[in-house]
């Protein structure tokens, strides 16, 4: 033992021997069993109450680990005594006991379990609960919600599904990121991504884009997880609140998002095939200015800025292209050119499944191919494959559970993002090829936008997961078990830059302008968490005792360089061939975590239930110390409709009051920050390269904070058919992570420092499910969420000072902008005006915005109705938000400029005394300043973009088939199909006029099985 | 190897509540401390990433030490108070009679104009610069001290640097701010507070870091040919200038009559700044890339009229003597187009922005001074024909004759002024020259309408009054 513990690095591998040998160890138990009775075959058949043989039934002998499933047509056989009981279950049914009593042929009809919420076990990490028992806040999404939908990214999939979560698509392009906030932002500094883990093994979700390769195309953001193929998965569970997250300490502030794959299920093996094609088409064009509504603002933007006179003088034609020199009648529609394409998604997906009551398996490979709205051919391609590996030894003592998951992308999308473009060519712009079908540069008077389709944007992704789940159970009641993960993700990226895209007016050569840019990152991360769980019921009690210990470690390395100057274009791939090759970052970064975990959950008479979590964190991106960190939960739950006076009440089916508070911790800052380091800055002095100092060391440095409290009640009525779920919720995060000002004798601006400001989240969350209407033919329920949140700075003690105090005022969300307050236009001046806050007759940055917007939602949610009638089945989610958002006036705000603007702008000014929205319009030429700077900093730039959505819908027939074996289903599925909003601009989800809006997709698939 | 016990919150919320299960618990624990005992914090301890080092690794190998002594000089030269740019020499030249400002800064009109207010972007980017540095020292003192990898020589010559730059960046702190905070520590925790000392400690501790710096630096190879490093000759050129500001004036005369010896006085005034130049005792090299020679050349030669930042004040211009070749040399004229104004410019450092070569460095001590600070330390002393031959050394090599003078009074006076017109546009050494011998008020009281006493000291940072009220109370006047 002594040796064991002096190991010190090797005690993660001794304990990966240790797990590994337990089969071994299980087997030597078996061995020594005692010999059975002699055994009866009893077989029968399993229906649903209609008549309808019903597959995969699990039925035990109860007084032994022994068990069958049932067949496709509802038949099974099994060895029992003659005096032995039968237990049939599965999931969505009631459980029946059975009495065999001799007798050799038993067959029954399951009763499907209405209220279904017993059986809706959750998954809360590192132990699961019934949905009833639960105290804490655990949302679900099931599989179901996934198929019926046609998209790329979980976190798509799950928008307007679950309360309390906000998950806004950054780019419509394939590929691309996503924002994701549970119950709001807690921290000032640093991401509020929650922690996401799939399959037992922590899943970084951050980006290792660079955004010198991909920040033109994907804003940098490459979402690790677009690895999952959204049909994988079998659940997603949410974490919000303290109880559910404090087992997860240090990580659990921003709350945990677990992903499950799905797994084999036994029985006959089953082949499924899967395939579908989608088309996408951007749903919304801006209004634009046509041809003589923009020449008109042109000509008199000119004229305002006093070149009136020389707009006539042919010598400075060149000055103004758009008006003298292109054609005056030539009208493109350049949204319909470079973001009016229709994508093309196909998806193909092969399954294999079977096993039997001991070993169960899943072998699924899928391809996805998708095209985008822009010309070119640029696409996406998704290459994956799973497995799945499930095995229990006969005396169901030991488990072990393979997950495998491989997943290849490769990206070629053109190096920008056409939507710029799209919403700022001129209207009257020259062809995009002459009659030779070439690039047409009308004389370098244009920058062709699709030239850049010369230039390359690549990104290769490899993502790689592996788990492994054993358990052994020691006696009846205690029961170790241990995952053991493994996680490698690389990205390779590139972009080229030929000269061959630029205008040949630049003169630019590939000797002196070629340039190639390269990113190659790579994450690798290992896990091991043994685990000890022990649990025992009494006559009142039940107890569930849970330990374990977690050992982790990241390694993340990045390199981005760019080759500058080639001897032609065709080599620019090749780096040797490059003139000078620049290193822009060479990083690397190791993060090393530690744990102590643990539960207890005391259930008295089925009514009173505590659920103990606690965890001990260490950290190695904390100083020596501060490496360690204590987190713990108490959750309590009174099921009070179990209460005797309760029991005459026929209308209320369930209620359970739910209450928990506890406390998480944020170690996402980043490794290293407590270090004293000297940096390399890539100056010298006499040829000897400089080593700055840049860290100072800081061994106070700690977790950031954060305490959650939850209030909860859940109420059913008429068997559960109408079910509610009101949480109210507290969270409040202190000792935030942010820069202090140092005083300059420390020899430093300022430190990341541990900081005495508060931000707290309150909100009401609603959850609403009926069914309306239950039936043999026809089936409608709805699910309905609400969220209330509101997010507040509390305190932040020297915010004036620090550099904050342009974007934070106390007592208001963080999400706030500080804006200018425009006044209109003068009917004088025809200029815009502003309320001058501090009086000194000038506008200026920072005394004059001080009028508050709040960006964040008011409230959002989703509505959705799954119907089904027969074969039929059809599913709708809407999706509404309550938010002010950012408009067209913040992109710009000043007609007459060069390029084309929305035609509310052409709503302006022209003389004294005209009350116009819009200022007078400017060519962009007169010196002096432009106060449609300051009008697109303003209050006026911000309108509502509150919307309804009809995120998805779904169609599904299952066509009838004479062959039980046989099932074969077709379905249309639509997203984003239909969408309500006053909002003025591209897209209410995504207010930006430089990224692809999220597209409107509609998807054609079928699915076939035998 | 530490353990940690499952303490929280088992115990503290089970403790009392639930007794009947505690001995339940107690198994738990057990249980818990079994899978504890791999748990330990070597386990969360990692290396240092690579693109940065970890301070205490920096000082294990010589070249990396080197690296971090290479950004001291690099960031004397490029930023703060010695800086070519906006340094003492541009900046206390507008401040003192030497130079008029053309430009628009509001930061240097506040100099320009005497009339400096506490929020000026100079007062306090030579205040942060200078402790940036300050840190950077006492990091390399105290890693190099630690180290166990270095050899006694390596320690000895690195040490000895950075205690000189140390001392060097605290003399021209006294004579900028008056008291300023003493920082001998890499704690920030004590550093983000620390009161300021007054200027006699911390000239101790000056002339302590010079004494100590030479001992260590003492007879050792000079590290580069070029007389880019400071050696033991620089750190004496310090401490002769920093005995005459302290009124010792025997050992002024014996350091710098040591180094007058050792560095002669180059003939040509044409050589005088050119990199091979035998006076120089301290330089800092330019950039191999851009711009090859200084920034002074860069920022004071005037490339056309009207677009001028700097120019030589008619004042100065008036104070040569007839005959005067430094005139001739070291200054040139430039008129606009009409030949209706024309300047003056410093042309000591003559390689501009265009030149092909390095032909100039930036030279912080040469031996002229060294003969001028003799000179005025016999005058001191009495010994006024010691002074006077010194001085009229210095005067010959310009074409002027011989000085003749009989009171001190006299001597001082000619030494100050040829200290002007020898030592202009050098590292503020005019400011320097008129506070020493509180002529200040004198001189500038007349061209400087906004002249006030206080003005000779500049205000502390306003931000880091605030920062730091320990720093308080504000130098007078401001």
């Amino acid at each position: 033992m002594t040796k064991f513990l002096n190991s010190k690095g090797k005690t993660p591998l001794l304990l990966i021997l240790y797990i590994l040998s337990m089969p071994f160890l299980s087997f030597l138990l078996r061995a020594g069993k005692i010999l059975d009775p002699p055994q009866a075959t009893i077989t029968g058949t399993v229906t649903q109450y209609t008549g309808v043989p019903l597959a995969g039934v699990n039925i035990v002998v109860e007084s032994k680990y022994k068990g069958a499933i049932s067949d496709l047509d509802g038949t099974y056989q099994i060895e029992a005594n003659a005096d032995d009981v039968l237990i049939f279950s599965m999931v969505g049914y009631k459980t029946q006991i059975i009495q065999i009593n001799g007798r050799d042929e038993i067959s029954i009809q399951m009763e499907e379990d209405v209220t279904a919420l017993e059986e809706v076990v959750l998954n809360a990490g590192y132990y699961t609960i019934s949905d009833k028992k639960s105290t804490g806040s655990i949302a679900k999404v099931k599989a179901n919600i996934f198929d019926k939908q046609p998209v790329n990214n979980p976190l798509a999939a799950m928008q307007g599904h679950v309360a309390g979560v906000n998950i806004v698509q950054t780019t419509g392009l394939p590929g691309g990121g996503f924002n994701i906030e549970i119950r709001g932002r807690n921290f000032l500094n640093g991401v509020s991504d929650p922690l996401f883990i799939v399959d037992g093994v922590p899943f970084n979700s951050q980006s290792l884009g660079a955004s010198r390769v991909s920040g033109q195309i994907m804003g940098g953001s490459i979402s690790p997880l677009n690895a999952i193929d959204p049909n994988d998965i079998e659940s997603i569970e949410v974490l919000k609140d303290g109880d559910a997250t404090a087992i997860y300490g240090s990580r659990g502030a921003n709350g945990v998002v677990l992903i499950t794959t799905k797994k084999g299920q036994s029985g006959k093996t089953r082949v499924e095939a899967h395939v579908s094609t989608t088309m996408g088409q951007v749903s919304h064009f801006l209004d634009l200015m046509n041809t003589n509504q923009y020449l008109e603002v042109r000509r008199e933007g000119i004229a305002n800025d006093g070149y009136g006179d020389l707009l006539n003088d042919p010598n400075y034609d060149f000055f103004w292209p758009d008006v003298k020199l292109w054609e005056n009648e030539r009208y493109t529609n350049w949204q319909e050119e470079l973001i009016g394409g229709t994508a093309f998604r196909n998806n193909y997906k092969l399954s294999l499944s079977g096993g039997n009551d001991l070993t169960q398996f899943l072998i699924s490979s899928s391809f996805q191919n998708e095209t985008t709205v822009f010309p070119g051919d640029s696409k996406y391609q998704k290459a994956n494959i799973r497995s799945n590996v499930n095995h229990q030894s006969e005396n169901r003592r030991f488990s072990i559970n393979l997950s495998l998951g491989y997943t290849n992308e490769n990206n070629t999308m053109p190096t920008v993002d056409f939507s710029t473009k799209a919403y700022t060519l001129e209207p009257n712009a020259p062809k995009i090829y002459d009659e030779e079908g070439n690039i047409n540069w009308e004389n370098n008077t244009w920058d062709n936008p699709l030239a850049s389709l010369d230039e390359t944007y690549n990104a290769e992704i490899n993502t790689l997961f592996a788990n492994t789940l054993v358990s052994y159970k020691l006696t009846t009641n205690l029961k170790f078990q241990s995952n053991i993960g493994f996680s490698d993700y690389r990205l390779d990226s590139y972009r080229s830059m030929p000269s061959s895209a630029r205008n040949p007016g630049l003169g630019v050569t590939p000797q002196n302008y070629s340039n190639h840019t390269i990113n190659n990152a790579r994450r690798t991360s290992w896990i091991v968490e043994p685990q000890l769980n022990y649990k025992k019921g009494w006559d009142l009690w039940e107890l569930d005792v849970l330990v374990g210990t977690t050992f982790q470690e990241e390694v993340s390395n990045q390199l981005v360089q760019r080759g500058l100057g080639y001897p032609n274009d065709g080599l620019i791939n090749n780096l040797t061939a490059a003139e000078t090759i620049e290193i822009f970052s060479d990083t690397d970064g190791e993060y090393k975590y530690n744990a102590l975990f643990g539960r207890v959950h005391l259930e008295f008479m089925d009514k009173y239930i505590i659920n103990l979590t606690g965890r001990r964190d260490g950290s190695s991106r904390f100083g020596p110390g501060r490496q360690f960190g204590n987190f713990g939960a108490l959750g309590a739950a009174w099921i009070f409709s179990n209460e005797g006076f309760f029991k005459e009440n026929a209308a209320l089916s369930f209620g359970k009051i739910r209450a928990s508070y506890g406390t998480t911790g944020s170690d996402n800052i980043g490794d290293y920050r407590f270090l004293d380091t000297y940096s390399v800055t890539g100056n010298n002095y006499n040829n000897i390269s400089l080593l700055e100092p840049t860290g100072v060391f800081n061994p106070l440095f700690g977790w950031e904070a954060n305490r959650k409290m939850e209030v909860a009640l859940e109420l059913g009525w008429l068997k559960d058919r109408i079910f509610i779920n009101t949480s109210y919720y507290k969270n409040k995060s202190s000792n935030q992570l942010i820069g202090i000002p140092l005083a300059a004798t420390t020899g430093f601006s300022e430190l990341t420092g541990n900081f005495d400001a508060e931000v707290e989240n309150t909100g009401w969350e609603f959850d609403l499910r009926t069914i309306n209407i239950q039936s043999n033919k026809l089936n409608w329920k709805t699910t309905f969420n609400l969220t209330v949140p509101r997010n507040k700075l509390v305190s932040f003690e020297g915010l004036e000072t620090s550099t904050f105090s342009n974007r934070y005022v106390v007592g208001e969300p963080l999400t706030i902008a500080k804006l200018y307050h425009s006044l209109g236009v003068d009917p004088q001046t025809g200029e815009y005006t502003f309320e001058d806050y501090n009086g000194d007759t000038d506008i200026t940055s920072t005394e004059d915005r001080q009028w508050i917007e709040d960006l964040a939602p008011t409230y959002y949610g989703g509505l959705g109705n799954s119907i089904s009638f027969g074969s039929w089945s059809m599913d709708m989610l809407f999706q509404f938000k309550k938010q002010m958002a950012y408009n067209t006036l913040r992109f710009v705000a000043t007609p007459g400029f060069k390029g084309n603007t929305p035609e509310s702008l052409y709503d302006r000014w022209t003389q004294t005394g005209d009350n116009a929205p819009i200022q007078k319009s400017a060519g962009g030429l007169a010196g002096g300043q432009d106060l449609g700077a300051l009008q697109r900093d303003s209050d006026a730039a911000i309108s509502d973009a509150s919307y309804v959505r009809l995120r998805n819908i779904s169609l599904n027939y299952r066509v009838p088939s004479s062959h039980s074996d046989l099932d074969f289903q077709v379905y249309l599925q639509g997203q984003n199909l239909w969408t309500w909003t006053n909002y003025d601009g591209p897209d209410p989800e995504q207010p930006a006029s430089t990224r692809l809006p999220p597209l409107r997709q509609m998807t054609l698939g079928f699915k076939i099985s035998f | 190897m530490k353990y940690f016990l499952l303490k929280y919150p088992l115990e503290k919320l089970f403790h009392g509540s639930l007794p009947k299960y505690y001995h339940q618990l107690r198994k738990v624990h057990l249980i818990g401390m079994i899978c504890t005992l791999c748990c330990c914090t070597d386990f969360v301890e990692i290396d240092a990433p690579k693109n940065t080092l970890v301070s205490e690794t920096v000082f294990q190998d010589a070249a990396t030490v080197e690296s971090a002594l290479a950004n001291l000089y690099y960031n004397l030269r490029e930023g703060g108070m010695t800086s070519g740019t906006y340094g003492m020499t541009t900046v206390m030249g507008i401040y003192t009679d030497e130079l008029d400002y053309y430009g628009f800064g509001a930061d240097y009109l506040q100099f320009y104009q005497h009339n400096v207010l506490p929020i000026n972007g100079i007062v306090s980017d030579w205040w942060s610069q200078a402790f940036q540095l300050i840190y950077a020292t006492n990091d390399i003192v105290q890693g190099v001290r630690a180290s166990t990898e270095l050899s006694s020589m390596e320690k000895n010559r690195f040490e000895g640097e950075a205690l000189f730059v140390r001392a060097y960046l605290y003399t021209l702190l006294v004579n900028l701010y008056g008291d300023v905070p003493l920082v001998q520590t890499t704690n920030y925790l004590d550093n983000n507070n620390v009161a300021r000392s007054n200027q006699d400690s911390i000239n101790n501790q000056i002339m302590e870091d010079l004494e100590r710096s030479i001992l260590l630096l003492n007879s050792m190879e000079p590290v580069s040919t070029e007389k880019i490093y400071p050696d033991e000759y620089t750190v004496k050129a310090l401490l002769a200038r920093h005995y005459l500001r302290s009124g010792n004036w025997e050992r002024a005369v014996t350091i710098s009559s040591e180094l007058i010896n050792l560095f002669p006085m180059e003939s040509d005034l044409n050589k005088v700044f050119l990199k091979d130049s035998k006076e120089t005792i301290w330089q800092l090299k330019a950039d191999n890339d851009f711009p090859k020679n200084t920034r002074e050349a860069q920022q004071l030669i005037i490339q056309a009229v009207p677009s001028q930042t700097y120019a030589l004040s008619n004042d100065f211009m008036n104070a040569f003597e007839p005959g005067d070749q430094r005139l001739m040399n070291w200054t040139r004229s430039i008129s606009d187009q009409d030949s209706t104004v024309t300047l003056y410019y410093p042309y000591k450092y003559k390689a501009g922005i265009n030149a092909l070569e390095s032909f100039e460095y930036s030279v912080l001590f040469r031996s002229t001074e060294q003969v001028l600070i003799r000179s005025e330390a016999k005058a001191r002393l009495g010994e006024l024909e010691g002074a006077l031959a010194d001085v009229n050394l210095v005067r010959s090599r310009a074409g002027l004759s011989n000085l003749i003078a009989h009171s001190q009074e006299d001597v001082l006076e000619a030494i100050l002024h040829e200290r002007r017109m020898e030592l202009f546009t050098e590292q503020g050494h005019r400011w320097l020259d008129l506070k020493r011998m509180e002529k200040a008020e004198e001189v500038l009281g007349d061209i400087k309408a906004n002249w006030k006493n206080t003005d000779l000291l500049l205000p502390i940072p306003e931000n880091e009054l605030e920062l730091n009220p320990n720093l308080l109370p504000q130098n007078p006047g401001y």
